[in-house]
Parts: C-alpha cells; structure tokens; sequence
C-alpha cells in the first residue's frame, strides 16, 4: 500500500516536471489564440478555453480551465464583458497571482479595439445588452490588426527577451494582413440587406457597408415569440433582405424555420476560428465569412 | 461694544464703497465688453479647430491604451464601485400537514428541527451580495440577507489574489468547502430545499462559520484542490456555539475534476469536518455534549454539449459519528450517547433552452443507524426518505420560476407530506459567477 502511495506520487511529480520552457499562453476565445501563435511562433505555447463550437456567452469556469490559468503566464481574453459570466472566477480561483488584474500578465485584448454600439443607457429590460459596446469584434479587421499589435506587446512585456522576435512575426502578419484585406475590399456588400439572428456581424456590416434590417431575436439574448416572428415577416416583405445570417452554435433553427416561412437563404457564418475545417487562422475565418456573405448577397 | 464699534466702522466705510462703485461703473462696463468679445473670438477660433479635428476623425481612432481603457473585467459600472446585486426568494408553500404541525415534523433519532416554511406566502429573503477588490492583494466579499426579522450577516469574507504557489487563503465569515452543495447559495441550487442529508446533519442553513480557509490548488496534470479549515464551530445542528470556547471545528477537503471530451466533465472528492458539540437539537427537552465528526464524499457529473442544452447528475455520501452525554432536563438523567449515522442522495437536473426539469431522490441510513444511548440501541423504525421532481423556466439567467413537489416519508410516523413549492427568484444588479 505504501508502495503504491509513494509510486502514485512519484508519477505525479513526474507530470509537473514536464512544465514548458517558454511563455505560457491561455486564451479565452480560439481567435485570441490563434493571434498569439502567429506573434509568439514556437516561443509560447497557448492553450484556448473556449471551443469554436461554444457560445461566448454562456460559459461555465470547468475545473480544468482553472487549472489551465493557475500554469498561465498571461491570460488574453476579449474583454468588453464577453467573459464576465466566469472569468472574474477563473481569475480568483487561479491563484495565480501573474494574472491578476492590474498585471501585465491580465491581457484585455479590447484595450486596443475601438468598440462600436455603446449604449448610452442600459437596463436588463433590453435584454443581454453589452454596457461597454459590442463584443464581436472579431469580424473587424481594423481591430484585429490593432490587437494582434498589442499582443506582441504583451507578449514581450511578460517576456523582453524576445521582443525582437515577437516584433518580426507582427511585421510578418501585417504584411500578409495588408494583401488579405486588397482581397476583401474587392467584395462589393455595400448596400446589400440581410436579416441577422444576434448582435454578431455588426463590425461586419459597419466594415463592408451592408445593413442588418431586422433581428430573429426581439432583444439581445431574449428568443423570439410568435408575434415577434409575424411582425418580422411584415417587416422582411417591405424591407426585402437577401438572406438570414447566423452561425452554425446560434441561432441556426431559429433562422431555418424563418427561411421556411419567407424563402430566404440562410448563410451560415463562421462563429470563430476553426469553427469550420476552412478556417484555420483568422485570416482564412474572415476569407470564409466574407465569400460565404458575398454568395448569400 | 466690539459689536457696536463694528457697525460704526460698517457705515463710515458704505459711503467709500458707493462713491468707488459709481466712478468706475462706466469703465467697469467697457472692460467686461473688451472681455466678452475677446472670449468669443477664442470660442470661434475652437469651434474652427473642432470641425478640423472632426474631418480628420473620420475613421475612429483606437482609444489610449492603458490604465485609462475601461477593462470591464469586473463590469461596465463605475470602476471604483462595489459590485452589487439584489436576489429576491420568494415562494408558496403548500403541504397535506396542518400548519402547526410542520414545525415539530423533525427527523425522529436524527433532528428535531422541523419545517421552517409557513404554509402559503413565505420570504425566504432579499439578499445583499457586495464583492469587489480590496487591493491588488485581497478581494472582499458579502451576503447580507435581509429577512422579515432584520438583516443579518451570513458571509464576510476576505480572499487572498496573490499567494505565491497555488496557495490561497480565507478568512471572515463564510461556507464552509465542506461538501457540495454546503458553499452555493440558495438560488443556486436546483431544487428549492437542499437534500436530507443536509437537513439532518448540518440542518438546513448548511455550514456557515467564522473561521479561517487554506486551500492549495497543486500542478498536476489533473484539477486537484485541496484545503484545511479552523471554525469557530457555532453551527446549531453539528456543533453549537457553547460546545468550547475559542475555535472547536477542523476541516479538510480534497476536490479533483477531469474532462471527459469536450463537453463533459467530473468533479468528485472527500471532505471532513470535525469538532466539540452542544446542541439542544437531537431530541425534544435534551440537550447534548460531545463530539462530532461528519465525513462527505461527492461525485458530480455534467454534460453540456450545445449552449441551451446541459445535464447534471449529483449524488454525495454523508456519515456522521457522535460520541458524548445526552441529558433529559424533565427526568434531569444523564444517559451515554453513541451514534453514527449515514444518508445520500442523488439528483439529476436536465435543462434545455429556457426549461429545465430536475429529479431526486433522499435517503438516510443506509448502512448505518446506530443510535445507542446507555448501551442499549435504540431503534426508530422506518428508514427515512424523500422523492423530489421540479421543474423550471427561466426566461433569462437573471430570473426563474420553479415548482417543486416532495414526496416526503422522512417524519417516520407512516404520514406522508405531500409538499408543493412555487418558487421565483429573480436577481439584479452585477452579481458574481456561480463556481463550476
């Protein structure tokens, strides 16, 4: 018995000592992630909580996420309140005092981001309204570029060492950034319509200069009624969008059974990196969302 | 006289004042003209740079990084302010037994602590919940329940943010990490009761003590926390304030998790808590010195594959073993009581979309039910149990309206009650995330 006890510890002993040389990245969302792996290259080594398949929104701090902040040397996250339902949690429950707020190891990504739809007033009657504006910027590439510069410096404040290294790779991104966004100015989206099922797409719309005329939800987060729906239909004969945009987690049977009622298509948009095999990196993810939006104009 | 003096000094000054003021009046007026119009020129000339500023913002400019970039960490609100929300619990209450005689419907050879609901209307409270960094060293906590008998202070407690090496400590008033359900709170719970085992061990408030907390979260390959606990012990069912002076209660519990694929997950582990008793809780008219030690095991197993969609299935283990003098202050005897007692329960709670539907099922002595007072066992006949099915809508996450049933043969009398809740809970404010 004694054995086993002395053996059963030693294994554990041995597991802790495989720790990584390098920085030890944790990121909430899969597009954070991936943005740090471009910058860090092989020097970090990232673990992202969230699955491509998940809904920001509704987020449980699982024991093995906590474990993940306890070993982080910085923890990125979106910010804006999107991770407010647990990371102030994970945080606490970390015991990692390098990731406290006020640390620079308590990377807020939304530092760098200038947010649109800030509501000047806001109550929970309005539904899951996001006080700080809206979260999903990730659609944006003005502040895609502008977090992926800060993240080099992030990345170098909690390791100076290579700091030349993390410089050269967002050199790198930049340049492959400026060529993929030629390619996206080409798509023509301005003045196209769509109905959308969540305040997702807004930095989309404002960035390709299509319009969202009508919401699945009656308010953010709230599910739609019956009459909710009527009214929308009135509303889809005047206004005459040209599909119904949702992501494959959100709102995907809602937006079906409005198709069936109205005729429109229904364009699926990546949620966030990896969400499909096709979206690799952010870059082939907003690839992705701007040909799916340009086929379902 | 100095008041007198005073006035003298006023009036020989007036006439001065006057005289000065009608002088200068004209001169007076053109300076304030030369003035307006100088300051309108400066108003033109920043409206000028405005309108130049605005042109060249037209692409919004990323604002200033650094401290002065509203993080939202911990919410949109006031950066200085405490986090604060309000829970309202409030119920209906119906049973088959008469009202006066839920209070006395204890569990025979294990508590004498009735029912505490009324039947119909019933507050359970309007709780205060206040949380927010003291330092970069400590965060503060509190629960302030505000019942129908005044407020009162169920948790206060200070937790460590930057101990070095997975070590973090508590300390003030709080939940013991005794167990499952015994550290969440009452609206977090998926039924509106907590099972018997509670109710007979530890009594339906749970273990709330002042007291200090040390827990150490190791790097194992697994998630593993472990933690000690020093209480006072005050606890009216498992201890009581009287049972010593100074500190009399000792914990420890050990919790670990996994993940099972993407979606699923366990948390599972033992926990015991031990210490001195005073309790006038065991039996009518008696009152009990001695010790106590309550062991715990728990096993909690979730599946959330979709974002509206999660089951959960909980079950935990309860022993408790008591040693001491159980003295009947009408025969004014004093008679040795051993007991060592067990109980468990099992839940499960499967929610989609906004709807959720629970179930679960209570038992007390399993293997064990001992209950020897001067030698002699004393039985107490039929193993006490109880049936539970609820269901749930919650049209948000700040809101939720529950009906509840309990088949309850827990009295040991043959009588059944039949229990019927309609609960609503409904919260504002930034509250802080529910643990895993």
């Amino acid at each position: 018995m004694k054995k086993l006890m002395i053996l059963t510890a030693l294994m554990l002993l041995s597991f802790t000592a495989e720790a990584f040389a390098g920085v030890n990245v944790v990121a909430t969302l899969p597009f954070i992630g991936s943005l740090a792996k471009e910058i860090g290259g092989d020097r970090i080594e990232v673990a992202t909580l969230l699955k491509p398949t998940q809904d920001p929104h509704y987020v449980e701090a699982r024991p093995s996420m906590i474990l993940a902040a306890r070993n982080a040397d910085i923890l990125m996250y979106n910010g804006l309140d999107l991770e407010i339902g647990y990371l102030p949690l994970l945080i606490e429950s970390s015991r990692n005092p390098r990731i406290q707020p006020g640390k620079p190891g308590n990377f807020d990504c939304s530092q760098y981001v200038s947010a649109i739809e800030k509501p000047t007033s806001v109550d929970r009657s309005m539904g899951d309204v996001h006080p700080l504006g809206n979260p999903h910027y990730l659609f944006s590439p003005g502040n895609v570029l502008r977090v992926a510069e800060g993240i080099a410096e992030g990345l170098s404040s909690v390791d100076p060492d290579n700091e030349a290294f993390y410089k050269a790779n967002l050199v790198a991104f930049k340049e492959r950034f400026r060529k993929k966004e030629a390619g996206w100015r080409g798509v023509r989206l301005k003045g196209a319509r769509f109905i959308a099922c969540h305040k997702i797409f807004e930095y989309l719309a404002a960035g390709f200069g299509f319009e969202i005329v009508g919401y699945v939800e009656p308010k953010p987060g709230i599910p739609p009624s019956a009459g909710y729906i009527e009214g929308l239909i009135e509303s889809i004969k005047r206004t005459k969008p040209a599909a119904i945009l949702c992501t494959a987690n959100y709102g995907l049977n809602d937006a079906r059974a409005l198709a069936a009622k109205t005729g429109l298509k229904v364009v699926v948009l990546p949620q966030d990196v990896g969400a499909q095999a096709e979206a690799k990196d952010w870059f082939t993810f907003m690839d992705l969302a701007v040909s799916s939006l340009d086929k379902g104009r | 006289m100095t008041k007198k003096l005073m006035l003298c000094l006023i009036f020989l000054l007036l006439p001065f004042s006057i005289s000065f003021g009608a002088d200068d009046l004209e001169q007076r007026v053109k300076t304030l003209e030369d003035a307006s119009t100088e300051r309108q020129k400066t108003i033109e000339e920043q409206q000028k740079t405005i309108e130049e500023l605005k042109k060249g913002a037209a692409q919004p400019e990323p604002p200033a990084s650094g401290p002065s970039g509203l993080t939202g960490l911990f919410g949109g609100s006031a950066l200085a302010n405490p986090n604060i929300s309000l829970i309202v619990n409030t119920f209906l209450y119906s049973s088959n037994i008469k009202g006066s005689g839920l209070p006395g419907r204890g569990i025979p050879g294990f508590t004498n602590i009735g029912i505490e609901n009324g039947k119909g209307f019933n507050l359970d409270a309007a709780e205060l919940f206040i949380f927010a960094p003291v330092d970069p060293y400590f965060n503060l906590y509190a629960d302030i329940p505000v019942t129908e008998s005044g407020a009162e202070v169920e948790e206060a407690y200070f937790v460590t943010a930057s101990l070095p090496e997975g070590l973090q400590a508590k300390g003030g008033k709080f939940k013991s990490g005794f167990s499952r359900i015994n550290s969440q709170h009452p609206h977090a719970w998926d039924f509106a009761d907590t099972p018997l085992v509670y109710r007979a061990f530890i009594g339906g408030e749970g273990l709330t003590e002042k007291g200090a907390q040390l827990t150490y979260l190791p790097q194992f390959p697994f998630y593993a926390q472990l933690g000690v606990e020093v209480l006072q012990g005050e606890n009216p069912v498992l201890f009581g304030p009287d049972a010593g002076s100074g500190p009399h209660a000792y914990g420890a519990f050990a919790k670990a998790s996994f993940d099972l694929g993407d979606y699923s997950t366990v948390l599972f582990g033992p926990s015991a808590i031990t210490g001195k008793t005073k309790t006038a809780s065991i039996a009518d008219d008696t009152w009990f010195a001695g010790s106590s030690t309550l062991y715990d095991f728990e096993l909690t197993y979730k599946w959330k594959p979709t974002r509206d969609r999660s089951l959960t299935l909980q079950g935990e283990y309860m022993l408790r073993d008591q040693k001491g003098d159980l003295t009947d202050t009408v025969l004014n005897t004093v008679n040795t009581l051993k007991r060592s007692q067990d109980g468990a329960y099992l839940q499960g709670m499967y929610r989609f979309g906004r709807w959720g539907a629970g179930a679960r099922y209570d038992i007390l002595q399993i293997f064990k039910s001992e209950y020897v007072l001067s030698k002699a066992d004393e039985g107490f006949g039929r193993r006490p149990w109880r049936a539970t099915g609820d269901i749930e809508f919650s049209p948000t996450e700040f809101s939720r309206i529950r009906v509840q049933y309990n088949y309850d043969r827990s009295g040991r009398d043959g009588r059944t009650n039949n229990e019927v809740f309609l609960q609503f809970i409904m919260g504002i404010g930034a509250h802080a995330a529910h643990p895993f």
